[in-house]
């Protein structure tokens, strides 16, 4: 009965409290900061100081830990094996196995990359944690985004889960009719269109209630439509999202001038 | 058929306590109703039935098996059970294979099929749609549908979750007389249901339930006589029922026979 919208983890904290503005931005010059190749240990620095203290800042250090280790583990593990075999050029061997050689630098290399890769996928999920994306297009619509993007984002991201609880409905139905869907593979072939039958026929038909519903609120009107969410944005605030883009501006100045 | 529930307890993830302690039994043939607000755990025990739900407490036998040892599916040979949704189970291409659907699955050759299938036509009347694409019906129709499509099961036990949901006046008496019919084949039939007076005219015994536990359980009078009690899982008695209360009858009134028998009693008492 209780599914998961999204990432997002309902606590009392002082990243919950910012805009998700502010929180977008920062998490943007993390991401910039980290790809732009100011310094090997760069995203590495950032990784273990800056995001995940924020971890902690946002009360979502567990949920942060977990997620990092499903999302990014089985990646990270692939790229290093694909960069360290894979890198064209490497002088310094340390093994080979058949015709491949395994140089110190492929291994560099495949550290940088998954260090990015790891800093970047994991200042998204302190974002993702600690912001409702209510909150976060709500805000961002405010500011002027398409209705329509915001539309599609979030309905996709409740689609899912109300999918799975659809789902789990018909698969009660049928069960109760007499259907195995569990055992064998014959009995789980057979079971296939008793299943995605009543699935696919009623998101069909949700898709037109849904269009009708959004329009019975004044969807598509060409006015400028207020919230029922209040979002809170501070002057500090403000002042620190200028403070970010111009680390960012700063950072790119850096990258050209002097490397 | 009969139903036999001993301390049953259950709990949904995240230590959400939805059943605690149903004592309960239902013995072959008896049309039970059970009643109760939203959340008092009305739907989860009747899931329990069929085996949609498995105790974390307690034990649940319908006749000689326990739930725990049969799938979902071998116990529908004995409880069928109706969804509110018809929308989430119909999908072939004519009512017909739609009812033919679950006596085929209970594995049941093909002329015990085209019996039990042509029944459940004629009982729902859907002798005009037998060839129509289900989703080209009305809900009402669609409601039927499905409906058929657990009577032609045969099962001896009957479990209707919200039959008279967003039907009209006219449908309720198809399901009240398709309701009928079954009791007398010697079904037991149960329904959970909010419309107290569907309920009041057409089962015989009525289960009151309030925060996972049985509030009241008894015959239908007995149960809607019990205002306050029933108040307090937000049931209200059946407006005859409250109207002859109203007019200070003697008896509790359940249906309109009964009303108007009490009518005519106190004007001649007059």
């Amino acid at each position: 009965m209780h599914q998961k919208l999204s990432f997002y983890v309902d606590r009392d904290s002082f990243l919950h409290h910012l805009n998700p503005l502010t929180k977008l931005t920062l998490v943007l010059t993390l991401v910039i900061l980290s790809f732009l190749g100011l310094s090997y240990w760069l995203p590495t620095i950032i990784f273990l100081f800056i995001i995940i203290p924020l971890s902690f800042l946002g009360k979502v250090a567990q949920e942060f830990f977990n997620a990092t280790v499903k999302l990014l583990l089985p990646v990270v593990g692939f790229l290093f094996v694909m960069q360290a075999f894979f890198h064209p050029d490497g002088t310094q061997v340390i093994f080979s196995i058949w015709i491949f050689d395994v140089t110190v630098e492929s291994l560099s290399f495949a550290y940088l990359t998954a260090s990015r890769i790891l800093t970047m996928v994991a200042s998204f999920l302190i974002l993702l944690l600690t912001t409702h994306p209510s909150d976060l297009m709500s805000d961002l619509t405010r500011r002027g985004v398409s209705g329509n993007l915001s539309y599609v984002i979030t309905s996709t991201l409740q689609i899912i889960p109300q999918m799975q609880v659809k789902a789990g409905t018909i698969i009660d139905a049928q069960q109760s009719r007499g259907l195995e869907t569990t055992g064998n593979v014959f009995n789980r072939v057979k079971a296939v269109v008793p299943l995605v039958g009543p699935l696919v026929f009623g998101s069909l038909v949700e898709v037109e209630e849904r269009a009708i519903a959004i329009e019975a609120r004044a969807f598509t009107a060409p006015l400028k439509k207020t919230s029922l969410r209040e979002i809170p944005d501070r002057a500090a605030e403000r002042a620190a999202r200028w403070i970010f883009i111009g680390v960012i501006i700063i950072a790119i100045g850096l990258r050209i001038w002097l490397l | 058929m009969k139903i036999e529930i001993n301390n049953l307890h259950f709990t949904y993830p995240g230590e959400i306590i939805a059943l605690s302690g149903i004592n309960l039994s239902i013995e072959s043939g008896e049309k039970v109703a059970i009643v109760g607000q939203n959340g008092s755990g009305k739907t989860t025990l009747v899931k329990h039935f069929n085996g949609l739900l498995l105790p974390t407490n307690g034990t649940i036998r319908i006749g000689d098996w326990d739930t725990k040892d049969h799938s979902v599916a071998e116990l529908a040979s004995r409880v069928g059970y109706v969804f509110q949704n018809p929308d989430e189970q119909l999908f072939n291409s004519d009512v017909k294979s739609e009812l033919g659907f679950g006596p085929r699955n209970l594995g049941y050759d093909d002329d015990r099929t085209e019996e039990l299938v042509e029944d459940a036509i004629e009982l729902t009347g859907l002798d005009n749609y037998r060839d129509t694409n289900p989703y080209d019906l009305s809900p009402t129709w669609r409601k039927m549908v499905a409906l058929g499509s657990i009577i032609a099961l045969d099962s001896p036990i009957v479990v209707f979750d919200e039959p008279t949901t967003g039907q009209d006046a006219q449908s309720v008496e198809v399901i009240a007389r398709i309701a009928d019919e079954l009791h007398s084949r010697g079904k037991t039939l149960i329904t959970i249901s909010h419309d107290i007076d569907f309920c009041a005219e057409n089962f015989e015994r009525i289960i009151a339930m309030s925060e996972g536990e049985i509030l009241l359980d008894g015959s239908v009078l007995e149960v809607i006589a019990q205002e306050e009690s029933l108040a307090t899982t937000f049931v209200d008695p059946p407006q005859l029922t409250r109207l002859g209360k109203e007019l200070g009858f003697d008896q509790t009134v359940n249906d309109q026979a009964s009303f108007l028998g009490a009518y005519r009693l106190s004007h001649e008492q007059n």
